[in-house]
């Protein structure tokens, strides 16, 4: 039983084990006053270790902490979290702003693009691709009608051609006349295709 | 009473939210489009040019060298994107005109050209808005056939007869 009465006096012993203990204490005056030694001990002990000095601690740690490698995303918290801080609710209206910004940006993007298309009409016609090279144009053509001039394949589902300065964009041209052509010309604007006759 | 810039976020968000579909439903009625197609025998009797075509001559003299160009038939519908406009040409041709979509100053459409039953040419393109497509080739009596396609949005520009020369303007930008 003695050797229980340390940890009884620490409170380390199980609750069945506390229970009996101290039963047997409340019976046994020599473990009574062993406990009370013990209680007194420890009491001295901690009169006599010298208090350590704890100023400066918390700053010194904080430092330490800050020396560490932090994720990006922590220090991006941190920086933000100091920035409102400083800040006060400067921080908060900015991000109404920029919300709104978003909000008006997201909104008004179609009629940005509608404008952009009026402003720039040929714009995308610059993405057609020419898949084919020029062939010679019916010789009834005008000799003006410049090199931008591409052969359609005749076989099926041909992708068509346009050109950079044309009023018309083709995406696809299909036909079974073997020699269709496709040019524009740039100082009228128009885009002819051309279906000859087959011979 | 203050409003937390919090509150005002979801203030504003909630106001454009609404607002947005709005604005797409107005936007989002029927496009009607303009489809204008004449019908142009071009040869070389010297002739000269067509009085009614005189607005699309620069256009013609710059694409082809026939010293006779002469206005065969005119034809105007209006249709709305999905729909199908039906053209009847010279020579037994039948040109079909889908109108898909209004994209900015572009108007994206299907054409079909038929001689008789069998489909000759289609193409799916984008045509600016009052913009000019030519197809041409066929021969045609003494010539060749040239049809020059508009498309505009919104009601036609001027319902006159062909005789009046008109029609042709709008297409001769």
């Amino acid at each position: 039983m003695s050797l229980m009465l340390g940890p009884f006096e620490d409170g380390e012993l199980e609750p069945n084990e506390m229970q009996e203990v101290a039963f047997h204490l409340a019976r046994c005056d020599s473990c009574t006053k062993a406990l009370g030694a013990y209680s007194a001990l420890g009491r001295e002990l901690r009169t006599l270790t010298p208090a350590p000095q704890l100023a400066g601690f918390s700053a010194t740690v904080i430092a330490r902490i800050d020396k560490l490698p932090q994720p990006i995303w922590n220090r991006v918290a941190r920086f933000f979290g100091r920035g409102s801080d400083f800040v006060g609710s400067g921080f908060a209206w900015s991000s109404a702003v920029a919300a709104v910004a978003v909000v008006t940006a997201v909104l008004i993007t179609p009629y940005a693009e509608e404008f952009a298309s009026r402003r720039l009409p040929y714009a995308s016609s610059t993405l057609a691709r020419v898949e084919h090279t020029a062939t010679a144009l019916p010789e009834k053509l005008a000799q003006n009608a410049t090199g931008e001039a591409a052969r359609l394949a005749a076989e099926r589902d041909a992708e068509a051609v346009a050109s950079s300065d044309s009023h018309a964009v083709i995406s696809r041209l299909e036909s079974d006349i073997p020699s269709v052509a496709v040019w524009s010309e740039p100082r009228t604007d128009t885009t002819v295709i051309w279906l000859p006759d087959q011979p | 009473m203050t409003l937390r810039p919090g509150s005002l976020v979801i203030l504003i968000t909630a106001i454009c939210a609404c607002t947005a579909p709005t604005t797409s439903i107005a936007e989002g009625g029927p496009k009607q489009v303009t489809v204008y197609v004449d019908s142009v025998l071009a040869a070389d009797t010297n002739e000269g040019m067509d009085r009614r075509l005189e607005p699309l001559g620069k256009k013609l003299h710059g694409l082809f060298s026939f010293t006779t160009y002469s206005l065969l038939h005119h034809d105007a519908g209006q249709t709305e994107c999905g729909k199908m406009i039906a053209f009847v040409l010279p020579g037994g041709k039948i040109l079909h005109i889908q109108p898909r979509a209004i994209d900015g100053d572009m108007i994206a459409m299907e054409i079909v050209m038929f001689d008789g039953t069998r489909p000759m040419m289609t193409t799916d393109l984008k045509l600016k808005n009052n913009g000019t497509l030519i197809v041409g080739g066929p021969r045609y009596e003494q010539g060749m056939l040239i049809i020059t396609i508009g498309a505009s949005t919104g009601a036609p520009h001027d319902a006159a007869a062909p005789d009046a020369g008109t029609p042709t303007e709008a297409i001769a930008h």
